[in-house]
């Protein structure tokens, strides 16, 4: 009972992180028909920002929230513009997806590099955004986690809210839908770009605050993140938001059985296993079509 | 001649060209002998394993289209492959080489298969999960038969009986003529049958379909070749260096080499030893300043991507060809001015 209740409660913990980082991608590839490699060095930069704010500048969580979401917004605004928008002419050429992986990647090796040498390759602690825990059935959950995962999923929703009811979401999804038609309307699809990739960097750099407070701020810390990412992208289908979301609890799920059940060392190859065979019976992930309209 | 009868050679060059390769190999192959700083050989013959490993990558990722970011993976299999035959056989180390390169390509092959239904960047996904497990496996192996993270056992390297300088020659010479021998397969495959039912099965799936081109047949053999050469650059690796350990792969590694293909061109014949070389020479120059020398690396690989498209390779030959029809506009052009200056002279 006692396992299958930390079962329980760690598959929202990990599945809403999980949903954070990867909606932010699916996003993206949804709108840009790019990978975005540069969304792991996101979550890094939140965990620095998160450093920076609650130990350096001995501030508020909310403002290292706040923080972090700004400058990730920021920083992947700047990102689409030097390594996805100069390609975009190049958008129906066979290669594309592969030249925009390469760029974005390219970003990602400066960013944390970058990191790398302002601020060593020493772990830093982050102090949990919020201390305390409290039991449920004889199971442990900090509020650390549970805020993490009331976040995740209030930024979802305020995502779906945003997607759903306001002029730049809808626009979002026509772009995603029909990128001429959407041009023929007047969407400025120029800008909607940066704007997309931003929001999705900003999503990943909350993510960061949290996943630094949980583990470390250090300039690797955003690569397992993406690959979780990347996994749970796959899973649900490129592009289908609401595949991404199934998926991330489905991965957050399978790897906390895998934890409770055969340890912390495996639950990695398990997933992989699980993506493995994902693909060779559904190449386009649980919810993904290669030809519909996405989003 | 047309293209039928060109299947199955290596494609034409000119005489000059011609002249050009030989000449490189050959002042490749005399640096050691002019050249005797130890630190420079070694890490000479380090940057031509790597191009040995780029050369089969080249093959699968470029001319196959093979989104294949398991390679490193594979590579490392046959380094492990071939250590584990030296320890537990005995067997001379050039013979367990070659079984490190085969194991490779079959480990290859089975990675084939799931990659068959799918497309693009899930390939790439699925072929790096792939290249993780491995990793993982290695440094956690439950049986102790790849020394985990702390690295293989030191096992012996091909020539252990020459002295210091020599041992170093030999492996520059034996790397550098499996490299020549690996570029040259690349080519004659590439302009072979095989080569252009993958490039078919590259640029139109539809028409190779139609044309009855077995996917299924040409990416295992593609996997299989590309599997093959990066098992033996592995296990080149293990005999020079004597010892692996399982970072050799991982994001920094692939990064490393994915840049050196993309920045010499990819897909082309001498993208990677164009890329490989160029890199190889960063880095070097470099080699003060470890921290910023990935973001130099990443800068660049970011500017060739954006900027210069089908890299240095494509960059050379557009560059030519533009040379070649500015000289011609030349040849054209000058009788019509002697022609305007005669009509000139005539009118005065």
């Amino acid at each position: 009972m006692s396992q299958i209740v930390a079962i329980l409660i760690s598959t929202l913990v990990l599945g809403s992180i999980y949903g954070l980082v990867a909606i932010g991608m699916t996003l993206i590839y949804g709108t840009l028909r790019i990978l975005d490699m540069s969304q792991g060095s996101m979550v890094m930069i939140g965990g620095f920002v998160a450093w920076g704010v609650l130990v350096v500048a001995n501030s508020d969580p909310v403002v290292a929230l706040v923080a972090a979401f700004a400058a990730t917004f920021v920083l992947g605004t700047f990102t689409q513009l030097i390594s996805v928008q100069p390609l975009m002419s190049r958008r129906s050429d066979l290669d594309f997806e592969m030249v925009t992986f390469i760029t974005t990647f390219a970003v990602a090796i400066v960013f944390s590099n970058l990191a790398l040498q302002i601020f060593g390759p020493f772990q830093k602690d982050v102090p949990p955004v919020i201390s305390g825990s409290v039991s449920i059935i004889g199971q442990n959950l900090s509020y650390q986690s549970l805020a993490m995962a009331v976040t995740s999923i209030v930024l979802m929703g305020a995502l779906g809210l945003f997607l759903a009811r306001t002029r730049w979401g809808l626009a979002i999804r026509a772009v995603a839908q029909d990128l001429d038609a959407a041009r023929t309307m007047g969407v400025p699809v120029g800008r909607l770009y940066p704007l997309t990739m931003g929001l999705a960097s900003a999503l990943a750099g909350i993510g960061g605050v949290f996943l630094g407070a949980q583990f470390f701020a250090s300039p690797t810390a955003g690569d397992l993140p993406l690959l979780e990412a990347l996994i749970v992208v796959i899973f649900g289908g490129l592009g289908s938001l609401s595949g991404t979301l199934y998926a991330a609890y489905a991965i957050g799920f399978i790897q906390s059985a895998a934890i409770v059940t055969i340890g912390e060392t495996w639950t990695l190859p398990v997933l992989y296993g699980v993506i493995l065979l994902v693909l060779i019976f559904r190449p386009y992930g649980l919810r993904g079509n290669p030809s519909e309209a996405r989003l | 001649m047309n293209d039928a009868s060109r299947v199955g050679k290596l494609p034409k060059l000119s005489a000059g060209s011609r002249l050009g390769i030989v000449a490189l190999i050959a002042i490749v192959a005399a640096v050691p002998v002019v050249y005797t700083n130890h630190y420079v050989l070694t890490f000479l013959v380090t940057a031509l394993i790597t191009l040995v490993l780029n050369t089969s990558w080249n093959f699968v990722l470029g001319i196959a289209g093979v989104w294949n970011f398991g390679m490193l993976a594979i590579y490392a299999i046959g380094a492990y492959s071939e250590g584990l035959v030296m320890l537990h056989t005995g067997m001379p180390a050039p013979i367990a080489v070659l079984l490190g390169g085969v194991a490779a390509g079959a480990f290859s092959v089975l990675l084939a298969f799931p990659t068959l239904r799918l497309f693009g960047i899930y390939t790439s996904l699925l072929t790096f999960s792939f290249a993780q497990v491995v990793q993982f496996v290695i440094v956690n192996d439950p049986k102790g038969l790849t020394g985990g993270s702390f690295g293989f056992p030191t096992v012996k390297g091909l020539y252990p009986n020459l002295g210091p300088l020599a041992q170093l020659r030999a492996y520059y010479w034996t790397v550098l003529a499996v490299v020549v021998v690996a570029t040259f397969a690349v080519a004659w495959i590439r302009s072979s049958r095989l080569g252009i039912a993958l490039r078919t099965i590259r640029d139109a799936p539809a028409y190779a379909a139609a044309r009855g081109v077995s996917p299924l047949k040409y990416r295992m053999l593609a996997f299989a070749i590309s599997g093959f050469i990066a098992g033996v650059a592995g296990g080149l690796y293990l005999s020079y260096n004597q010892s692996i350990t399982s970072s050799v792969m991982g994001l920094t590694p692939m990064s490393i080499d994915v840049t050196m293909l993309v920045i010499g061109g990819l897909g082309t014949l001498f993208g990677p030893v164009i890329g490989t070389g160029l890199l190889t020479f960063i880095q070097q120059a470099l080699i003060d300043y470890p921290g910023v020398q990935l973001s130099i690396l990443g800068t660049i690989l970011l500017i060739i991507v954006v900027f210069v498209p089908g890299g240095l390779v494509g960059l050379i030959s557009r560059t030519r060809r533009r040379l070649s029809n500015w000289v011609e506009e030349d040849e054209t052009a000058l009788p019509t001015t002697e022609e305007a200056a005669r009509s000139t002279e005539a009118g005065t």
